[in-house]
């Protein structure tokens, strides 16, 4: 269960038209979030849909503790990201925008070191590599070094990374950015298999720009633009409550009204 | 305590990672040692091999001179001090130049017996050249024999006229040289100290940016910091392994001096530098702490970085640094001040030469710059785990 209330991240603007022997003015604080919400429950896939630049990445990192936002509040299972962030990690499995594996180190060692991490003994983070790869379908890629992957044998080396210590909160950050059509394919089963009650009945949450993405996957939608939530619902609740047919069009007519930027 | 504990498990799980990361990437390794290990032992042989040349040269006691026929008197006075006269090969300005032809020439003008014997005193030149290291060397020696020449004349003459010698020496002169053989050693083994701290810096180096900027660059330390773990456990087993890639260097470098000596050519050289398993370990001991220092120096500077590249650039800094200030002690020509103890690089070098000397150190002289060091290291470990989590997102 993860619950964002109020979320709130300005950044200071980089400095613009720098030379080389005179400084810039710095331009104007960039707000990446306002006032994002969210609510996901256990057993349920949350989107957090926006288009590029809508504050996604700020606000997941903000989830994870590694920015600390300047207002509002971040839960897991009801711990405080801000007050015990480590409680708050132990409890979530994070697939970041960025997801560099050690190209030295084979698939099974890099997925161990991060259970290691976890804290979990050897033999356990070991038990559990394997089963991720039983589950990822990624078993002949577990002994090769990662020096050299395509895209989609990083993308589930990472994930596995990210779910091996079995956390009850998943967090993906555009999981399908770069993947094929089999491998997002796959990821999803993956996903919606995590989210039965035989899969563990974990809470996912799930960033992405792409609508079919949302449509096909995801239980509920937080549709955020230019750092606010403006929308939350199932599909058909945002399909009803723009009067459109197509996802397309309602996701359009909400992220970039200009009702809907500046609400 | 039940927290550090936990802390410090983590921390070696982190140290182990890093090390088989850092032992994996055999290229760079190999380069490293290749380069930097091998290169004071190299060098070592290079010098031994230029002293040997140079006593082969004094022993085989031989004067080239141009215009022999000139001077019987000369030349009869260099075959009483038992020396070969070989005549000087036409072209020997051309090849002194090109440094073909290792010893100074003896010019004698055409009527050197006439002048002599009129009291005249003819003009003798001694050629060499000065960016001719051999010949350079060899001219001092033949300087001093063309002075005995002089003296010897000086002596019959005034023996011939009834007056005593002595009368012309009314000073005589002595040279003491208390320099201990290894002392004198250290003219030429003097540079070993730096080379041993340059393989240590370029061995740490690479593991240090790839442990920072490396990380950044292939975008794995935002999700490791994911992970459910303090900052400083983070940076402490990652330093830890740095250091260590450094400690490695600098035990390899400074045992690799042992087989290098055996191969040395040249037996006073060999006679000199004594260099055993003693002074390998106090080079240790002045190293370790360095190889520590150093790494947590370059991760701190590197984890500004957000390229390997950037951190290379970075890095010159550091090493540049530690290069240059060696050179304080080379060119201060062995006079200490204290201060130099408390400037890192410089402070080693002067340990390891006093150590290529043969001299004690006191407690003082080991204890500032481990001090200085330990200082160093937790700064470094501080500012990149002050850093880590900003370093992540940017």
């Amino acid at each position: 269960m993860i619950q964002i209330e109020h979320l709130a991240k300005q950044f200071a603007a980089p400095r613009t038209g720098r030379g080389l022997f005179k400084r810039g003015q710095a331009g104007v604080p960039v707000q990446a979030v306002a006032d994002v919400n969210l609510r996901a429950p256990d057993g349920h896939i949350t989107g957090l849909l926006g288009p590029n630049g809508a504050g996604k990445t700020t606000t997941l990192r903000m989830l994870a503790g590694l920015i600390a936002p300047d207002a509002g509040h971040v839960a897991v299972d009801g711990i405080d990201v801000a007050t015990q962030p480590r409680d708050a990690l132990a409890r979530m499995g994070v697939l970041s925008d960025a997801r560099g594996l050690y190209p030295r180190l084979t698939a099974r060692e890099n997925i161990v070191y991060y259970g290691r991490l976890q804290g979990m003994a050897v033999d356990a983070a070991q038990a559990r590599a394997e089963a991720l790869a039983q589950m990822l379908d990624m078993k002949p890629l577990l002994e090769r070094r990662t020096e050299g992957f395509s895209q989609g044998e990083r993308m589930k080396t990472a994930l596995a990374r990210a779910l091996v210590h079995d956390p009850a909160n998943i967090v993906l950050d555009e999981p399908t950015n770069g993947l094929d059509v089999l491998a997002t394919r796959a990821l999803r089963e993956s996903l919606r298999w995590l989210r039965t009650p035989a899969g563990g009945a974990k809470c996912i949450v799930f960033s992405t720009h792409i609508m079919q993405e949302v449509e096909r996957l995801c239980d509920s939608v937080v549709l955020v633009s230019h750092g606010r939530t403006v929308a939350t619902g199932t599909v058909a609740d945002l399909l009803a409550q723009t009067g459109q047919t197509d996802f397309e069009e309602a996701f359009v007519a909400l992220a970039f009204s200009p009702d809907g930027a500046t609400r | 305590m039940k927290r550090l504990m936990k802390g410090l498990k983590l921390a070696w799980t982190v140290y182990r990672k890093e090390i088989t990361d850092a032992l994996r990437d055999r290229r760079t390794l190999l380069t490293v040692l290749v380069s930097s290990v091998l290169m004071g032992p190299l060098v070592l042989v290079a010098i031994s091999m230029l002293v040997a040349s140079l006593e082969s040269r004094a022993e085989l006691r031989e004067v080239v001179v141009d215009g022999i026929e000139n001077a019987p008197s000369l030349i009869n006075f260099f075959e009483r001090q038992t020396y070969t006269v070989k005549t000087a090969p036409a072209g020997y300005e051309a090849q002194l130049r090109n440094a073909t032809l290792a010893d100074p020439v003896v010019v004698v003008p055409k009527d050197f017996e006439a002048a002599l014997l009129r009291g005249e005193a003819p003009i003798v030149e001694i050629v060499s050249d000065s960016a001719n290291q051999r010949s350079l060397a060899g001219a001092g020696r033949v300087q001093r024999l063309l002075a005995g020449f002089s003296r010897e004349r000086v002596m019959i003459t005034l023996a011939l006229r009834g007056v005593a010698g002595d009368v012309l020496e009314p000073v005589q002169v002595e040279e003491r040289d208390l320099a201990s053989t290894q002392t004198r050693a250290t003219q030429i083994t003097g540079m070993l100290p730096y080379f041993v701290m340059m393989a240590v810096l370029y061995g740490a180096l690479n593991a240090a940016l790839d442990t920072t900027a490396g990380e950044r660059e292939r975008g794995s330390l935002e999700p490791l910091l994911a992970n459910p773990l303090e900052r400083w456990v983070l940076v402490a087993g990652k330093w830890g392994a740095v250091a260590t890639v450094g400690m490695l260097i600098a035990v390899l470098s400074s045992f690799s001096f042992l087989p290098g000596q055996w191969v040395l050519r040249s037996d006073t050289l060999a006679a000199m530098f004594q260099y055993g398993s003693r002074e390998a370990l106090w080079f240790l001991v002045v190293l370790l702490p360095f190889a520590a220092a150093v790494s947590a120096l370059l991760m701190a500077v590197a984890i500004r970085c957000k390229t390997f590249k950037e951190a290379q650039a970075s890095a010159t800094v550091v090493m540049l640094g530690a290069s240059l200030l060696p050179l304080i002690n080379v060119f201060s020509l062995g006079s200490d001040s204290p201060w130099y103890l408390w400037v890192p690089a410089l402070a080693q070098n002067v340990l390891m030469t006093r150590v290529l000397k043969g001299e004690d150190f006191t407690a003082m002289q080991i204890g500032v710059p481990l001090a200085v060091c330990v200082a160093l290291a937790a700064a470094g470990v501080w500012f990149v785990a002050r850093t880590l989590r900003s370093a992540a997102v940017r």
